[in-house]
């Protein structure tokens, strides 16, 4: 990773297609060349009538007419090379762009899932959609443009000083100083000062705009809209107010700017009557005199086009820092020599664990031990908070370990190629996650090169079959976005079916049945058993009868196993587990009264507890 | 027309003043050019008539003039600038104020259905945008064309055959961009499509990134994300390339003008029936004339992304609010009346007809998708029926204030949002006027006072994004105390407690019961245990009601009802392990 910053980075992000750069570079210069015959042209043209001014008929007509000529076809050129010199650049600039996004998301793909679930999709979003362009914005018009200026610029110096150093003086003098008001005003401490907090009032606005919408369906039930409504309102205020401040100390410097650049007239005529009242009778003054006037115009127009580019570059470089900070994250190393398990157990070997820095005094696991044996169930039970997800999320490797080691037979997961390791590894998450594509497509996505019948009959095996047939296109039925929209049971079964489908060894189960309704979760516990046979499993389970029987029980609780072993056992030694079978028999007893509710709790709990 | 009003976000007003003030400032702009016309002559005078000297005095005026122009620009301009760049700030904020007052009367089912980033970044972002058209682009590209026009007829008085021939390529320029208009706004609208596809698998890349990563799906091999991708660039690059030639021959048939009056020029000239005088002028006019108008079509292409941008905006401000001023009545009797409904062409409600007295208990129960949840919905009018109508207290809650009917309702439901403040804050939206103590007694009956005093600042911890974060069954809990505090007649529930661990559970369990003392309940239910005594069960298949009564009745009359709940309680459901369920 490099550190360079800004319009280095910028380059260097750009010379990526280095060919493509140089070659709109060349157009570019040419396009400014060009752009400038027909000033040229028309100089010619004024001089010859000028030469025969006092009998225009003596005038070479064929002479004028070629020049005219001339300068369309020098406009032409110009035009046409412009057009491929921002071809080359824009085709440049969107293959880098192209790149960039298929960079950070290859990257985005390799971080540990942490960081992703540490901030907001949105903000992610953001900067592979408009931090990226700001690239383009750059690549495609910004440095053509900075091309064109330049040669425009040294070319027209250049001219103008053969033909007359003092008129080329009073030609540039006040181009330089409006630039030097320009530079002077935004470079001032005040000025830095109020931009800061413009841009501060403008990203509070942003913020509170998001959450006035997020919020708005909760504010709503509330009836508070309008309290809401003011907040953002006067955020919104606040921005207009520093955006206006800070217009109006801009006021006179943009103004003389635009003002003197438009009109470099008036102080090249004042030298050029002077020299002219000199010698009056010169046809060689007089004509280059025109020119001048005439040309002025031809240095002035591009320098409009980089009038704003401080601050697009200031905006360009937010976005490539946006961009540099997730390309900076570093992801999951891979190993060198990697390998493959042979045998399946998993196992836990005193790890350590915590979610980031911020959470550093609190280890989010702490010496966690244990085996989870092929063809066998292990659960993990425990308060919401106690670590049973983490557990869950380490197997794949989602996040690194911070000490002890994870293996599966007798590797550590780190020795294995994150390819193998998911291939070992099949999950089904608490909230199932389908794709904008078909109800086939969504299932194949557990083993791509299945044939159709193993789709099917993973379907079938995760009792959606029925339903499916049920759509109005049955398999090939669109889900989301405009098409079907399945109810939480079954996403939850579709999740299922991929996870037969792609039949790993390892079955990881998070609060799988968590969402089924009474129906669906019927079928769901039939699915679920024909996916776990001879299977290493490892279940998260809340509803505790569901795990009675399973070969292994770890009670967690705040990070640790706190208790281990099979039901009954747990049940006679009396501790958490004990505790918490009761609350659950309580609860599912529990059914919703009117009145003298509270006497009724404390009923049930007596009768359930003994 | 429509396009000045996209890009205005409805509100063409807005631009009368930016352009009203540019415009002088153009007409200011060209007395210099005038003066730099007069120069030119002058200095001509003396080649032309060689008996006449050169007129020192006048050019001196004329450069008097040039500078004191140089005053009345900078005065003319300074009107054009703050109404440009300053009153652009403000015409944003009104705008952006009108959206967000809008956005807080559309529909609850509307706000649901769209994506809430897309929302923000409409008020944000997209105003940003508009800001910069109606200030500039617009006021600029309305100069460039009535320069050439008042050109024109100032230089037909001059001379009208010059004056024709420099303008001879106009019509053919406008005449080019006017007939390819349909291309690039099919060009525009693909480009248009294929980014907000790729917006859509990048939101679904990010979203699903865990069963991605678990399928070996990351970064290029994630086909769907990588094609859409490599889509919007085949297209970024097409409408760049089919676009730009159309422009850039426009500019250059406009320029093209220039040639054609030189060549007149001359021809006049040698014939005789042209002073040179005038053709310097119209040289040196000829060259700059453009200018503005190459500058405006440079800014087309923005434009035409402005009108997009806008035309969303103002998709969205004709969204139909929802209507109704009257005060729900002091009645809390709720009926369906024959209720149709569907989200766009999904059929989820059929002439459902269903009442609930003041004071019921009535539990929803069906096979999920059966219309359960919707029936909640239409209640606290997330959205209005297609057919049928909602009677509270005997009115058509149509007629009612959004708002005030919310008042008569609580919802706990799956999904709370917590907002970005403390968790006093959050539980006072209940009820605005909470005091301290009304906050802590609601925390208490909720069952959230003991965990939310093991928060590191108590009532006064930030939650929220950014904040501390909490357990589903917590949140839940705080919206429990939140519904305590609003103490609304009628309660919406969507019975989720399965996610939940079973102490949290039944901390809910005693929370919800508390709740539903001696209000008017409609609970959409998943086990049929926990809503065995209710006053009236409805069951729901296929948006439809099948069968409705007590527990008892429904059982006896050995319906959907009898099937589900032998289904959840026989002996030997088969659990993942032969569950022994109390």
């Amino acid at each position: 990773m490099t550190n360079k910053k800004g319009i280095a980075r910028l380059l260097e992000i750009a010379g990526e297609k280095r060919g493509l750069m140089i070659v709109s570079g060349l157009l570019s210069s040419l396009s400014a060349i060009c752009m400038l015959v027909p000033y040229a042209s028309v100089y010619f043209i004024l001089k010859e009538l000028l030469e025969h001014a006092a009998s225009p008929a003596l005038a070479d007509g064929a002479k004028m007419i070629r020049f005219g000529v001339i300068a369309l076809l020098g406009f032409a050129v110009g035009l046409i090379t412009m057009y491929a010199g921002g071809m080359a650049s824009h085709i440049a600039a969107f293959r880098i762009l192209y790149g960039l996004r298929i960079k950070l998301s290859g990257h985005i793909g390799k971080l540990p899932l942490g960081w992703l679930t540490g901030k907001s999709t949105g903000a992610v979003k953001k900067t592979l959609e408009h931090s990226v362009e700001k690239v383009e914005t750059f690549i495609a018009h910004q440095l053509p443009d900075l091309v064109h200026v330049a040669v425009t610029t040294l070319l027209m110096i250049a001219v103008m000083f053969t033909l007359n150093v003092w008129l080329a003086i009073a030609c540039i003098v006040p181009i330089v100083l409006g630039f030097a008001v320009q530079i002077a005003l935004i470079s001032g401490s005040v000025t830095k000062e109020n931009l800061k907090r413009c841009y501060d009032s403008l990203e509070r606005m942003n913020a509170s705009a998001v959450q006035y919408v997020r919020g708005m369906p909760a504010v709503k039930v509330f009836g508070q809209t309008v309290q809401s409504f003011r907040q953002f309102h006067q955020d919104m205020i606040r921005y207009r107010d520093y955006g206006v401040k800070l217009t109006d100390q801009f006021q006179y410097g943009s103004l003389i700017f635009k003002v003197i650049l438009g009109s470099l007239a008036a102080f090249i005529l004042p030298v050029g009557v002077f020299l002219l009242s000199r010698d009056p009778g010169s046809v060689a003054f007089a004509s280059v005199l025109l020119f001048f006037l005439v040309m002025a115009p031809g240095i002035s127009a591009p320098m409009f086009k980089i009038m704003f580019l401080a601050e697009t570059i200031r905006d360009i470089n937010e976005g490539v820092e946006r961009i540099d900070r997730i390309l900076a994250e570093p992801h999951v190393p891979e190993p060198e020599h990697p390998s493959r398990p042979t045998s399946f157990d998993v196992t836990f070997d005193h790890v350590f664990f915590s979610y980031g820095s911020e959470h550093a005094d609190t280890d989010a696991l702490a010496d966690i031990s244990f085996t989870a044996r092929q063809g066998e169930v292990t659960a993990l039970v425990g308060p919401s908070g106690a670590g049973k997800s983490t557990i869950a999320n380490l197997v794949p490797r989602f996040w690194n370990v911070n000490t002890g080691s994870i293996r599966i037979g007798d590797v550590d997961i780190r020795e294995i190629a994150t390819p193998d390791l998911m291939n070992t590894v099949a999950f089904v998450f608490q909230e199932s996650f389908l794709f904008y594509d078909t109800v086939y497509n969504n299932i194949a996505v557990g083993r791509p090169d299945a044939p159709p019948e193993d789709v099917y009959a993973a379907a079938k095996a995760a009792q959606c079959h029925a339903f499916i047939e049920d759509l109005p296109l049955g398999y090939d039925t669109l889900i989301g976005e405009g098409g079907v929209y399945l109810s939480g049971g079954e996403e939850q079964r579709i999740a299922v079916a991929r996870a037969i489908l792609k039949n790993a060894p390892i079955l990881v189960l998070d609060e799988a049945t968590a969402f089924a309704d009474p129906e669906n979760e019927h079928e769901m516990q039939l699915a679920l058993k024909t996916l776990m046979k001879n299977k290493t499993v490892i279940v998260i389970a809340h509803r505790l009868s569901t795990i009675r029987d399973a070969e292994q029980i770890l009670v967690m609780d705040s990070g640790r196993i706190v208790e281990r072993g099979r039901h009954e056992g747990l049940l006679s030694a009396g501790g958490l587990y004990g505790r918490m079978w009761n609350s659950y028999r309580q609860a599912a007893a529990w059914h919703m009264g009117k009145g003298e509710v509270d006497a009724e709790h404390e009923h049930a709990a007596q009768h359930y507890g003994g | 027309m429509n396009m000045l009003r996209s890009i205005t976000a409805d509100n063409p007003r807005s631009l009368v003043k930016p352009v009203f003030y540019t415009t002088i400032a153009n007409l200011a702009g060209i007395i210099p050019f005038a003066l730099l016309v007069e120069a030119a002559r002058l200095i001509f005078n003396p080649f032309v008539h060689p008996d006449i000297p050169l007129d020192t005095a006048r050019l001196w005026w004329v450069c008097g003039g040039l500078a004191a122009s140089l005053v009345l620009l900078f005065v003319c301009e300074i009107p054009a600038y703050r109404a440009q760049y300053r009153d652009a700030y403000g015409a944003a904020a009104n705008g952006r104020s009108r959206l967000a007052e809008h956005l807080r009367k559309l529909s609850l089912g509307y706000l649901n259905k769209r994506d809430p980033g897309d929302l923000a970044n409409m008020i944000t972002g997209d105003f940003a945008m508009l800001e910069h058209g109606i200030s500039h682009l617009v006021p600029q590209m309305i100069g460039a064309v009535v320069m050439p026009v008042l050109a024109l007829i100032g230089l037909s008085f001059l001379d009208w055959r010059l004056a024709l021939s420099l303008f001879a390529a106009m019509p053919l320029a406008i005449l080019l961009v006017f007939l390819t208009s349909g291309i690039q706004r099919k060009l525009g609208s693909q480009h248009m499509r294929a980014k907000i596809d790729a917006g859509g698998r990048l939101q679904e890349y990010l979203n699903g990134i865990r069963v991605i990563k678990a399928y070996n799906l990351t970064g290029e091999r994630f086909v769907r994300l990588e094609s859409s991708f490599r889509e919007l660039m085949r297209q970024s690059i097409r409408l760049e390339g089919i676009v730009g030639p159309i422009v850039l021959s426009a500019i250059a048939c406009i320029r093209g003008g220039l040639t054609l009056m030189v060549m007149a020029g001359v021809h006049l000239l040698l014939g005789g029936s042209l002073d040179v005088i005038t053709f310097v002028a119209f040289l040196i006019i000829g060259t700059r004339i453009f200018d503005p108008l190459m500058t405006a079509l440079a800014g087309y292409a923005e434009l035409r992304y402005l009108e997009q941008a806008g035309g969303r905006i103002v998709q969205l401000l004709r969204e139909p609010v929802m209507q109704g001023e009257r005060l729900p009545p002091a009645n809390h009797d709720v009926e369906l009346k024959q209720v149709t409904f569907g989200y766009m062409d999904q059929q989820v409600l059929r002439e459902v007809s269903l009442s609930m007295p003041a004071g019921s208990f009535t539990a929803l129960v069906g096979p999920s998708g059966s219309g359960k949840s919707t029936i909640l919905r239409l209640i606290a009018r997330f959205y209005d029926p297609d057919k049928g109508t909602v009677i509270m207290g005997g009115e058509d809650i149509r007629a009612m204030d959004p708002e005030a009917l919310l008042h008569k309702v609580s919802m706990v439901f799956q999904d709370v949002y917590l907002f970005q403040d403390t968790i006093a804050g959050n539980i006072r939206f209940g009820r605005k006027d909470a005091t301290r103590e009304e906050i802590e007694e609601a925390a208490r009956l909720a069952c959230c006072h003991d965990f939310i005093l093991k928060l590191p600042q108590g009532y006064d911890t930030m939650v929220g994004e950014g904040g501390s974060t909490l357990s589903g069954g917590e949140k839940q809990r705080i919206s429990i105390a939140r519904a305590m505090l609003k103490n609304a007649p009628i309660i919406l529930l969507d019975e989720a407690t399965a996610s939940l661990d079973p102490e949290n559970e039944a901390e809910i369990q005693k929370a919800i019961d508390r709740l539903v003392r001696g209000r008017t309940v409609i609970v959409v239910a998943h086990r049929l245990k926990t809503v065995q005594h209710a006053d009236r069960i409805v069951v729901m298949d296929h948006g439809q009601i099948v069968e409705q009564g007590r527990h008892d009745e429904l059982l006896s009359s050995n319906g959907l009802y009898a099937r589900l709940w032998s289904r959840q309680h026989s002996p030997q459901q088969p659990d993942i392990f032969p569950d022994h369920r109390p």
